[in-house]
């Protein structure tokens, strides 16, 4: 201890006078300090001004001190001897923390790996404040007794309720038009305080803070602040990723200048400069020159776990077209031209359309090139189907209000085994449901049954030159109606079927994907990489390409013949619960709980868009058939409605109670549908809610958005099922509705 | 929820946890299982805690102890996903590789053999006869468990060569589980002048139907006698090297 104080001697010549009196002494430092803390900060203040010390010096100090006060006797030794440590809590945040704003954040956010120089951090800035809440000294350096005083006080919880009240006075005396910016506010800033307390291990104060001003807070912050309610000590938050994230991560507020200038002004002449130094460290806030938004407006966009989206955010160009259909030559089919002659002709000129449709259009400004992601090429098979597909294409029904597509219900009964996934084939031959008892079951939707491939011995004796030999392939003996397949070691949770129908994805809660034959139904490949489960998968649709995201906050772009992701996307706050493909795979969307929607790129990784608005975990993401728009369904029971190339939100489907888990568009987009866990299917009327859109200038720019509350007209039907949440749906190729649910009494 | 005339005040605690929580509709057996689990964690936080403090010399366990078995615990047991810091900067790395060229058809795209698990999860064992082991014995097919690292050979009909063709036997990754051996008495008992070696095997290995499977490593041997082994006899055990290889 001497030696410490001897070296604090050298290094300041000032400072020393109260520590010297301390002794060796920590209780005595201690006393002094708290001695010259409450109100004499004025002298302190005068300290401060006469020494005219470089701040780092006084930050060191500060450092010096509290870790003495915390008998680190060791780490004060070495500090000591590394003083002068460039990095080392000697940002100017320590000082300045009116105005400077950004270096004290991103002071305040560099250190975080760092806990005593982050712990130091918050000390010094909340320390700042309270120097100079009583001081009225608007830019100086915080003294160490400042500092230790400011630690020591921070234990006192007026302070921040103090803080907290003073600023719910003046926002609510404000203007009504920025009453409602500036509300957006409050929740973070509650946020980060309880972190705050709790981090501190001011267990006491960190409660009565959260009972006074909880419930302030908006009603869909619910959840969180429940979470949050259970949490009192700090090693509650060390295993919480999710908390973690948002503690280091700026939660962004977007308000309109004005509305911001009122917010500084205020923050600035008063004390309450604690606020203003949590403000800077942990939002962001993107300001718009124009009106200031109104309540609904905020409320529309608002409620997701990292604020809004920053409008730097959706600038980037997305290339939501689709992908040139390749060019197939139809063989002309007798039977069918026979059995619709009548029709003979303009079924002959539909088919023929596509193909001279893409040849016309040179190349659509909005779709990505052929090659800018490597795609398999067609095969002879793949081909096949395509023909086929076209083929169903012509007798596809066309669907409007006035046209609504019959809803066939595939209930699964008895299903004890809990049923969590189901997908269907794009032909919607196949059924596979993923269950809690981590089987997955596959079931044949037409009369034609299921069949193994032969053994490899049998497999010698057939005769390969025949014209059956996909059926002699098929071994008979294995015919049935469903199949079982055993591998998972945890409850299913995504599935998968590839478009050519040879494979099944599933992916599960033990962190595994696997990849399963449905020649064989045998699995072929487990892909390991999230060690946690996993939320959802699916297959590109021109295959090969999958995705799978899950509870460690990245969704992985995988490859079925590499075993590790080709592409990580990492960005989530929370659980990545919802991943899809881009109808021209070159992009991939991901919902997740921290309640935004993510459009990733796959060629670079890198997140184009960002989505707010939700009010809960999302679960059901559905692109329209063109590629422009994305529809988004979540446990606040909204659908919502996305402009992917402006990246804006144009619609709002209100209807459902529950949890939408499924969202489907039809074929040619004119119908949206949805299935809930409130037991029904709603349909909705797409085409009306896309040409609604109108994007002009001012939209575009800023952000802000009109939301009609045309739920109802666009609403076309809701149909009940009978206690059986919906879990899936699916547009047949002629625009028939298949849905499947478990039946639950 | 009905509940019974009266519910074990334990329980009730745990009802008003779930309702505290949020936690509004939920089956009856939830209770029990949230009790079972609070139990089971109490009662290994404790044991470890007894386990550090007598480690420690203590002879009370104290806050210090519960702490320590708590960190270790979260560490083992409840671990969370890496951070994000963590994660961002893999995905940079790994986002900066441009996507692979996909070759043409090239039959089932898969992964290299070693990471599917479409490989026979069994193997040939080449079996040693010796002179004396093998005169006139009747053998009878014996079943025999070993863990798959541990002992390189189960028993034999006392031919020591297995040892040499085991211990080849790496864990492979993916298989886990127990590895069975299975003997096949062979059709013939012939004595064998020659002296059998490990190094010299009589082995022929019999492929039994490659079908894909499960977790369990099937080992089957079968002592087939061949007179004119010798130089065969190694070109066999090179191929049986090759399939350890593979696996």
């Amino acid at each position: 201890m001497a030696a410490v104080q001897g070296s604090l001697v050298e290094e300041k010549d000032i400072k020393t006078e109260p520590s010297n009196d301390g002794g060796g002494n920590n209780n005595a430092n201690d006393g002094r300090v708290l001695s010259t803390s409450p109100g004499s900060s004025a002298s302190s203040g005068s300290n401060k001004s006469t020494t005219g010390a470089p701040e780092d010096q006084q930050t060191l100090l500060a450092v010096l001190q509290f870790l003495r006060k915390n008998n680190l006797t060791e780490s004060v030794e070495i500090l000591r001897r590394e003083a002068g440590l460039p990095e080392d809590s000697l940002d100017p945040k320590g000082g300045d923390s009116s105005g400077a704003g950004s270096g004290s954040a991103a002071g305040g956010v560099d250190l975080e790996g760092v806990d005593a120089s982050s712990l130091l951090s918050r000390v010094t800035v909340s320390s700042s404040a309270a120097a100079q809440a009583p001081n009225k000294v608007a830019e100086d350096q915080p003294d160490v007794n400042v500092v230790l005083s400011a630690y020591s006080q921070q234990g006192d919880p007026a302070l921040y309720e103090v803080y907290y009240s003073g600023l719910k006075k003046f926002i609510e005396s404000v203007l009504d038009c920025h009453r409602a910016e500036l509300s957006q506010v409050f929740y973070p800033l509650f946020v980060h305080m309880y972190l705050e307390l709790v981090y501190n291990n001011h267990e006491n104060e960190a409660k009565a803070f959260f009972e006074k001003f909880s419930g302030d807070q908006e009603c869909y912050y619910e959840d969180d602040l429940r979470v949050l309610s259970s949490l009192t000590k700090k090693e509650h938050m060390r295993g919480n990723e999710t908390l973690l994230d948002f503690r280091t991560s700026k939660f962004v507020l977007r308000i309109s200048r004005d509305s911001y200038q009122l917010l500084k002004r205020h923050l600035q002449e008063r004390q309450n400069n604690q606020i203003w130094n949590i403000i800077q460290e942990h939002l962001y806030i993107d300001i718009f020159d124009g009106m200031p938004r109104s309540k609904s407006q905020i409320d529309a966009m608002s409620g997701s776990l990292a604020g809004e989206a920053k409008r730097e955010a959706n600038k980037a160009k997305v290339y939501y077209g689709l992908l040139k259909e390749p060019e197939i030559e139809l063989p002309l089919d007798d039977e069918d031209e026979e059995a619709e002659n009548e029709e003979g002709k303009p079924k002959k000129k539909k088919p023929k359309k596509d193909s001279m449709g893409s040849k016309s259009k040179k190349q659509d400004p909005n779709a990505p090139s052929q090659t800018r992601i490597p795609l398999p090429e067609l095969k002879d098979s793949d081909k096949l189907d395509k023909i086929m597909y076209m083929k169903e294409a012509t007798k596809r029904i066309r669907l409007g209000p006035d046209n609504l597509p019959s809803i066939c219900f595939y209930t699964f009964l008895n299903a004890y085994q809990g049923l969590t996934a189901v997908d269907f084939t794009d032909d919607s031959s196949l059924i596979a449901g993923g269950f809690a008892d981590s089987t997955v079951r596959v079931w044949s939707v037409t009369p034609k049954k299921l069949r193994r491939v032969k053994s490899a011995a049998d497999l010698n004796l057939i005769d390969k030159e025949s014209d059956d030999v996909l059926e002699r392939i098929m071994d008979e003996k294995t015919a049935s109606e469903s199949k079982i397949l055993y591998g998972h070691s945890g409850p299913v949770y995504g599935i998968s079927f590839s478009p050519d129908r040879n494979y099944l994805l599933s992916s599960s809660e033990d962190g595994t994907i696997r990849l399963w034959s449905l020649q064989t139904f045998t699995c072929l490949v487990g892909y390991k990489g999230h060690n946690y489960p996993v939320w959802d998968t699916q297959f590109s649709p021109h295959g090969y390409y999958f995705i799978s995201g899950g509870h460690d906050r990245v969704a992985r772009l995988w490859a079925t013949d590499h075993y590790q992701p080709l592409r990580m996307f990492s960005g989530h706050l929370a659980d990545v619960t919802c991943t899809r493909f881009h109808p021209n795979s070159n992009y991939v969307v991901t919902g997740s709980s921290d309640r935004t929607i993510r459009l990733w790129d796959v060629l670079s990784g890198n997140c184009v868009r960002i989505f707010t608005g939700h009010k809960g975990p999302i679960h059901a993401l559905a692109f329209s058939p063109n590629g422009k728009f994305l529809a988004s369904g979540a446990t606040d029971g909204r659908v919502l409605l996305w402009d992917i190339g402006h990246g804006l939100m144009f619609g709002e489907l209100k209807g459902h109670t529950d949890t939408i888990y499924s969202l489907r568009f039809s074929r040619d987009g004119e119908i949206l549908a949805s299935g809930s866990m409130d037991n029904t299917v709603r349909l909705w009327d797409a085409t009306k809610a896309f040409d609604d859109l109108e994007t002009d200038d001012f939209t575009a720019a800023t952000g802000h958005i009109h939301l009609q509350d045309n739920s109802q007209e666009l609403l076309l039907g809701t149909y009940m099922s009978k206690s059986t949440p919906v879990i899936h749906l699916h547009f047949t190729r002629r625009n028939l509705l298949l849905a499947a649910g478990a039946y639950n009494p | 929820m009905s509940a019974p005339k009266t519910i074990p005040k334990d329980a009730q605690v745990m009802i008003q946890i779930l309702k505290d929580m949020g936690i509004t509709e939920y089956e009856p057996r939830v209770i029990n299982q949230m009790l079972e689990f609070t139990y089971r964690y109490v009662t290994t936080i404790i044991e470890d805690a007894k386990i550090y403090a007598t480690h420690a010399k203590k002879s009370n366990v104290d806050a210090d102890d519960i702490k320590l078995a708590i960190q270790c615990r979260m560490d083992q047991s409840f671990t969370s996903p890496p951070p994000r810091d963590f994660l961002l900067e893999v995905a940079r790395q790994k986002n900066q590789t441009p996507l692979p060229l996909i070759k043409p058809y090239t039959g089932p795209r898969l992964p290299p053999d070693r990471y599917c698990l479409t490989a026979p999860n069994y193997r040939l064992k080449s079996v040693q006869k010796k002179v004396s082991s093998s005169a006139g014995r009747i053998s009878v097919p014996r079943l025999s468990v070993g863990a798959v690292s541990s002992r390189p050979s189960t028993p034999t009909l006392g031919t020591p060569s297995v040892q040499s063709v085991t211990t080849k036997v790496g864990t492979p990754v993916s298989l886990t589980g127990q590895r069975f051996t299975v003997q096949i008495p062979p059709p013939s008992q012939t004595v064998t002048t020659k002296t059998t070696t490990p190094s010299t095997p009589a082995v022929s290995n019999v492929l039994i139907n490659p079908s894909l499977i499960g977790s369990k490593n099937i080992l089957i041997t079968t002592n087939m006698v061949s007179q004119n082994s010798g130089g065969e006899s190694l070109k066999r055990k090179h191929e049986d090297d090759d399939d350890y290889d593979a696996l």
